[in-house]
């Protein structure tokens, strides 16, 4: 299907769904009934073919251009559907097992994820493991048929949600760095694993402590090949700026909308708002570049960290005006919906720390992109 | 264009901009059938152009020809070749001409290309809009600048003439011609900044201090690291304005390049730091010419300014270019 045919469509099947896909909280909701919402929405768009579309048939999908789920994930985060964040994580997740799991895997599961009948959450983080993904500690040891875990996780969004894990291990020496890493897909009802959510300043327990103690998974769970879960990882990670970063584009640009239309008169600064608009805009477009060379067959690297540093920089200037222009809404306000623009004003302070930290998508770019040898 | 087609044309555009400046550049741009390329593939032909003479700090009369193009020259009967557009006064986007009963007052800017022409082209306001007058550019006074650029060979451009003297006057589309200039200008700016990254990287490589080139301090990858954030951001607005430009769209597209390109400049400045200063060093004149190019055909923090002001009163963002 194409895209604009596609576009029409979708268009024609939410406006007529409008009810039955719209969330029933008021504000934010809890992260309960976001999840709740999420699974819905999930549930309905894969019936109805949509949520299928731009994946491919061996895992359940309907084929065609990636193109068409960055429309989707556009459109219902532009009607208020769902939250980008936790919508997105797909985007980053199924690509990985489509390429590295072995394929009667794939086939089984990744339509669990696209259906909503199932979340699954990603183990990078550690808490001696941020900026440095290499120094990772979590250990899996050969034990006969299985592999054997110890060790913990961090950061790991959705984990009290999450049926599956796709997990970084240290299969090597502590030494052999990015060179000792195994990537494996745990059930996360497994013995051994427990589960804490850490509350955030934003008031959500999106993210998660998780810790491993004699976790048994089976020898063929392995993504990719021993040892090789590195190149798995920075495979992925610019799967995480690209799809799922047009999604937040869309959702930046609602709120910004919204902004503009709440705002009290006078309460912004007219160059501010055309700077952030500015700069939304060319976020947008680099995005679309980037969906474009996507759909072309391009593979993504190090160039989407351009990508990452736009959207952090774009999301922080628009909730820099949200402060300013609801400035009495964000600090003293109470009812649903001031507190929605709170969190996500809050949230939006993380936009330079998660996903690769400013710092670090800089290096990336000063190293890969303009070759300026290693930093120190 | 074709991809091959295109590649050719951009290394002959680039060879040329490398190797010739002013009406020599103009002959050149002649023999690769630059005017020709404007009318198949107009994005092709202009951010290729303006990339190129924006990297090299060249000159040439391809602005007044994409104006004078979008003004019609040729139903006012200059044609397009040999004709020069007068500009808006610096930092300002309006008409530079000022009708007063039969009378038509100007006030603006010329290229260096003036100085190859014989035959002005003024848009002035009119009760519906605008009309483009082509008049003879003795009845114009100009002042050849110096000024901060002085290789951009600008011209202050003043006078007055009988509308009667002029050809008959044809209805102006000023935004639109407008839009298509400030693209012109955007391109060139990512240009400019191009050229101050790849000068500045080159020193970081090979500047030693503490023992190590200064490339490898964190604190100049950084900034070099934000310049190419800011090129490659200016230069997608400006490659998606081109789907549908719009005056709202392309001011946008402007303004944001001449804002990316002067962060380019302020981090280059610093990283080649002293030889940077010099005049024995060619950094001085992409910052000359970034600081020039953005403030002709609106200065881009006025350009915010308005996008700005007119999304508050409208409580509505501009539209967005879809998937």
């Amino acid at each position: 299907m194409e895209l604009d045919e596609f576009k029409l469509a979708v268009d024609v099947w939410l406006d007529a769904h409008a009810g039955e896909l719209a969330h029933s909280f008021e504000g934010i909701g809890t992260l309960d009934e976001q999840m709740a919402q999420l699974g819905k929405v999930r549930r309905l768009t894969y019936d109805a073919g949509f949520m299928r579309m731009g994946w491919p048939e061996r895992v359940g999908g309907l084929g065609g251009s990636n193109l068409l789920r960055a429309y989707l994930g556009e459109v219902l985060t532009a009607r208020d559907i769902v939250e980008p964040g936790i919508y997105s994580l797909p985007e980053v997740l199924a690509p990985t097992m489509i390429d590295y799991a072995p394929q009667a895997l794939a086939a089984e599961m990744v339509p669990r994820l696209l259906r909503g009948e199932e979340i699954w959450c990603q183990g990078f983080s550690e808490p001696g493991t941020g900026s440095n993904l290499a120094s990772l500690a979590c250990r899996a040891t050969r034990d006969g048929d299985t592999w054997r875990i110890d060790g913990q996780k961090v950061w790991t969004s959705l984990a009290q949600y999450a049926q599956r894990c796709v997990l970084l291990t240290r299969t090597g020496t502590t030494e052999s760095a990015h060179k000792g890493i195994t990537a494996l897909f745990i059930d996360m009802d497994s013995p051994g694993i427990t589960v804490r959510p850490i509350e955030t300043m934003h008031g959500a327990q999106e993210f998660c402590e998780v810790f491993f103690d004699g976790v048994v998974v089976p020898l063929d769970r392995v993504l990719g090949q021993m040892d090789h879960g590195w190149s798995i990882a920075m495979d992925l990670l610019p799967y995480e700026r690209s799809t799922a970063l047009w999604h937040r584009a869309s959702y930046l640009q609602r709120r910004l909308e919204q902004l503009v239309a709440a705002a009290p008169a006078g309460s912004l600064d007219p160059v501010a708002v055309g700077q952030a608009t500015e700069l939304l805009w060319s976020f947008r477009a680099r995005s679309r570049a980037t969906q474009r060379r996507l759909a072309a067959g391009e593979t993504l690297g190090a160039e989407t960290s351009i990508d990452k540093v736009l959207v952090a920089t774009a999301e922080q200037a628009v909730f820099d005006l949200v402060a300013e222009g609801l400035g009495t809404d964000v600090v003293l306000g109470d009812d649903p919906v001031s507190q929605r623009w709170r969190a996500e004003f809050l949230y939006s302070r993380a936009a330079t720390i998660y996903g690769g930290s400013a710092e670090i998508q800089r290096n990336i770019i000063a190293r890969r992109l303009l070759d300026l040898g290693a930093d120190r | 264009m074709e991809a091959t087609e295109r590649v050719l044309f951009e290394s002959g555009v680039r060879h040329a901009t490398e190797t010739t400046d002013g009406a020599a550049l103009d002959s050149a741009l002649d023999d690769l059938g630059w005017r020709d390329a404007l009318e198949a593939d107009r994005p092709a032909a202009v951010s290729v152009l303006f990339e190129s003479q924006g990297a090299t700090t060249t000159t040439s009369a391809a602005l007044d020809r994409l104006l004078a193009t979008a003004l019609g020259a040729d139903a006012v009967g200059a044609g397009v070749a040999g004709v020069a557009v007068v500009l808006p006064a610096l930092r300002r986007s309006d008409v530079p001409g000022r009708l007063d009963g039969d009378w038509c007052v100007v006030e603006g800017l010329g290229s260096a290309a003036l100085d190859r022409s014989d035959t002005a082209l003024v848009v002035a306001g009119t009760p519906d809009g605008a009309a483009t007058f082509a008049v003879d550019l003795g009845l114009l006074t100009r002042r050849p600048v110096l000024g901060l650029d002085p290789a951009l060979g600008l011209f202050e451009v003043m006078g007055e003439f009988e509308t009667a003297w002029a050809a008959q006057p044809r209805a102006a589309d000023w935004p639109a011609a407008l839009a298509l200039g400030q693209l012109a200008l955007g391109h060139e700016l990512v240009g400019a900044g191009r050229t101050m990254l790849e000068l500045a990287r080159t020193h970081a490589l090979e500047r030693v201090q503490f023992g190590r080139p200064i490339a490898s301090f964190q604190a100049i990858g950084h900034r070099l690291a934000e310049s190419l954030v800011a090129l490659e951001a200016a230069d997608a607005l400006l490659d998606a304005t081109w789907d549908d430009p719009s005056p709202v769209t392309a001011a946008m597209a402007k303004a944001f390049a001449g804002r990316s390109t002067r962060a380019v400049a302020r981090h280059c400045q610093q990283v080649l730091a002293g030889i940077g200063f010099t005049t024995e060093h060619p950094l001085h004149r992409s910052i000359r010419r970034t600081i020039v190019l953005d403030q002709l055909l609106g200065a881009g923090s006025v350009l915010t300014r308005t996008l700005g002001a007119e999304i508050l009163s409208s409580a509505t963002l501009p539209a967005a270019f879809p998937l």
